[in-house]
């Protein structure tokens, strides 16, 4: 029998009886993947209910029985405001604006004066941005009308006042708008991955050492090579493991949420998921690699957390990068592991095309790094200072 | 057959802030023939387990030879382990392994055919006085039962060599008996053992050959008759104190 064979099939038997193992395997698949997709469907659909209802929510709305008219022509329902709005607002029980007009509306108006109309927000309820557009752009719609029937009523032509004339043309699909929240989905299946690996690949090593079981192990007439190997393949399976996990998870909730919305947004049938496969079972590949050598400079199994928890870092923040740094698909982001399966993916989802070249320069890139950082394990055993430090 | 000659081995450490050189191995030289027990016998710090570590091919010499059966440690090191057996210094086993397990991890990574493994384990078990342990999860084993596991481990291939590093470390006393009874047993199966110890009636008790280590260099060897003649002295703790201390050292204590 091969000697990595055996190592791999002892430690699969070790790590499976770790309860760590299923602790980290069960929850960042079966209930990160699910439940952040339930939560990204639900905050779609009620962001585009309330849009889409135009609801205003009008404070003394018996004071504008004009406006409340108008705003009934432009197909809005009005609601009277609770009187306790801005109490509710500020709690987040209120994910709207809030109209809110003087008592001496119709008078100052009937006088020909400017009128002030407050929109009570909260800004950080994040569902009320996109409620207070609506609101705001039917307010200025009632405005434009009495101030063109004011200039009307002095002989003016209302074209005197508006030299221009701005429509908005947005290029991004509704899917595409949708998808900027679905950088959730590749970055949850990447940390997951990275999470996956934790615990075995520092178990394997650090642990093999503090628990004194590596200068035995090493009696053995097998080569470092093939221990590494052995080692290497339980740290990668477990995060492919967490991979396909996830992958199931999104698949099941797929069904389960069935929201139109949520379907018009993202793109998740099979192709999908056989590119997630394609993509993220070399990154597993990867990051256990590189999480069992980070993990074998720890002098203990304290130390390798930390010098792991590294990788964790990068892993987590480069795919969020473009978020902030706005920046757009460019060739080199195919050369960066973890933003370069984020990048694709994301295309993936937003229905856009991926070509060959984009899964296999990734995936050559990350088995490149695999393939060093186990040689260069496979040298640090020979050392024995990194066998014998305490 | 063990035999090392002129090995030397200095390994660099941080001493209070600075890199300091510091020398485990100065000058080891002896013979451990088979069908006997070789004690390296030496304080705390003298080099002892650098020599077991450099003959098992774990560490690699400055200077000087190992060879086990005729073959060079530094030159075919698998070949080596290959014919050893060790109880090093560190004997951590897999708690969430059966000792089943654990020992038949090392007997599958040592290409061990099933049925010999079976055999063997039985027979190790008897010698061990440890049937009962096999099934249990090592998790929680006290030193003794986690030093029987180890030990067991460590001769599932059969091997014509086997050196222990500081075997009785920790044990009580029916551990030790049975550990005795086992070298007995592979003495007369004509093998080739070497331990170390810093305990001086231990070794009188286990060792046929004593070989007394001090500041990294080997000092003396031969029977403790031998020894104790040779240093002049009533008994072996005294022939001991004054071949492997200076005399300034010892007057200073």
């Amino acid at each position: 029998m091969n000697a990595a064979w055996i190592v791999f099939r002892k430690e699969l038997v070790d790590a499976l009886r770790d309860r760590r193992t299923w602790f980290v395997v069960l929850l960042s698949s079966l209930l990160a993947g699910p439940v952040s997709l339930l939560l990204i469907a639900s905050f779609v659909s009620s962001a585009e209910e309330s849009a889409a209802r135009r609801e205003v929510i009008v404070a003394n709305a018996a004071a504008a029985p004009a406006l409340v008219n108008f705003l009934q022509r432009q197909g809005a329902m009005i609601t009277d405001a609770p009187s306790d709005y801005r109490e509710q607002l500020r709690s987040g029980r209120l994910q709207n604006a809030v109209v809110v007009i003087p008592p001496d509306f119709e008078q100052r108006l009937a006088k020909g004066e400017t009128v002030r109309i407050e929109v009570v927000l909260d800004e950080t309820a994040s569902r009320a941005q996109a409620a207070v557009r609506t609101t705001t752009a039917l307010l200025r719609g009632y405005s434009r009308e009495l101030g063109s029937q004011r200039l009307l009523a002095r002989g003016v032509s209302p074209q005197v006042l508006q030299p221009i004339e701005i429509e908005e043309v947005n290029l991004a699909g509704s899917r595409a708008r949708g998808a900027q929240l679905l950088f959730l989905v590749p970055w949850l299946a990447l940390v997951g991955a990275v999470v996956g690996a934790i615990s075995v690949a520092i178990d394997v090593t650090a642990g093999e050492r503090e628990r004194g079981s590596l200068e035995p192990l090493l009696m053995n007439p097998v080569t470092t090579g093939s221990i590494v190997l052995g080692k290497w393949a339980v740290a990668a399976t477990c995060s492919a493991a967490v991979v396909v996990l996830t992958l199931a998870g999104f698949t099941a909730a797929m069904q389960f949420v069935r929201s139109e919305n949520l379907a018009a947004l993202m793109q998740f049938g099979a192709p999908e998921v056989a590119l997630f496969l394609a993509l993220l079972l070399p990154f597993s590949a990867m990051v256990g690699a590189l999480n069992m050598l980070a993990a074998t400079y720890g002098r203990s199994h304290k130390e390798a957390q930390t010098y792991a928890s590294y990788i964790t870092m990068i892993v987590n923040f480069v795919p969020i990068l473009p978020l902030f740094l706005t920046i757009r698909d460019a060739p080199w982001q195919l050369a960066v592991p973890a933003l370069a399966q984020q990048t694709v993916l994301m295309r993936a989802l937003r229905g856009e095309s991926v070509g060959p070249a984009d899964i296999l320069l990734p995936g050559v890139i990350a088995l490149a790094l695999t393939a060093a950082a186990l040689l260069l394990q496979a040298r640090l055993l020979r050392n024995e200072r990194i066998v014998f430090s305490r | 057959m063990i035999e090392v000659s002129n090995l030397a081995k200095s390994f660099f450490a941080r001493v209070e802030g600075r890199r300091a050189q510091i020398i485990a191995v100065s000058d080891v030289s002896f013979d451990a023939p088979d069908g006997t027990i070789t004690a390296l016998l030496g304080p705390n710090g003298a080099g002892k387990t650098t020599t077991l570590r450099i003959v098992g091919t774990l560490v690699a010499a400055d200077a000087g030879m190992a060879r086990v059966g005729g073959i060079d440690a530094r030159r075919e090191p698998r070949a080596v382990r290959a014919q050893l057996g060790m109880l090093s210094d560190a004997r951590g086993l897999y708690a969430r392994l059966t000792a089943r397990e654990n020992i038949a991890y090392y007997a599958d990574l040592r290409g061990v055919p099933k049925p010999e493994f079976e055999q063997r384990l039985k027979a190790l078990a008897d010698l061990l006085d440890m049937g009962a342990l096999l099934d249990r999860r090592t998790e929680g084993f006290s030193t003794g039962e986690r030093m029987k596991v180890a030990l067991a481990r460590a001769l599932i291939h059969d091997p014509q060599h086997l050196m222990l590093d500081e075997p009785t470390n920790g044990l009580d006393v029916l551990s030790t008996r049975a550990l005795r009874r086992l070298l007995g047993h592979l003495r007369s199966e004509g093998k080739c053992i070497v331990l170390s110890s810093h305990i001086m009636q231990e070794v009188e008790q286990l060792a046929d050959r004593l070989v007394i280590v001090a500041h990294g260099r080997s000092v003396a060897h031969g029977t403790a008759a031998e020894i104790r003649q040779r240093a002049g002295a009533a008994s072996l703790e005294d022939a001991f104190v004054a071949l492997a201390y200076d005399a300034a050292e010892v007057a200073a204590r």
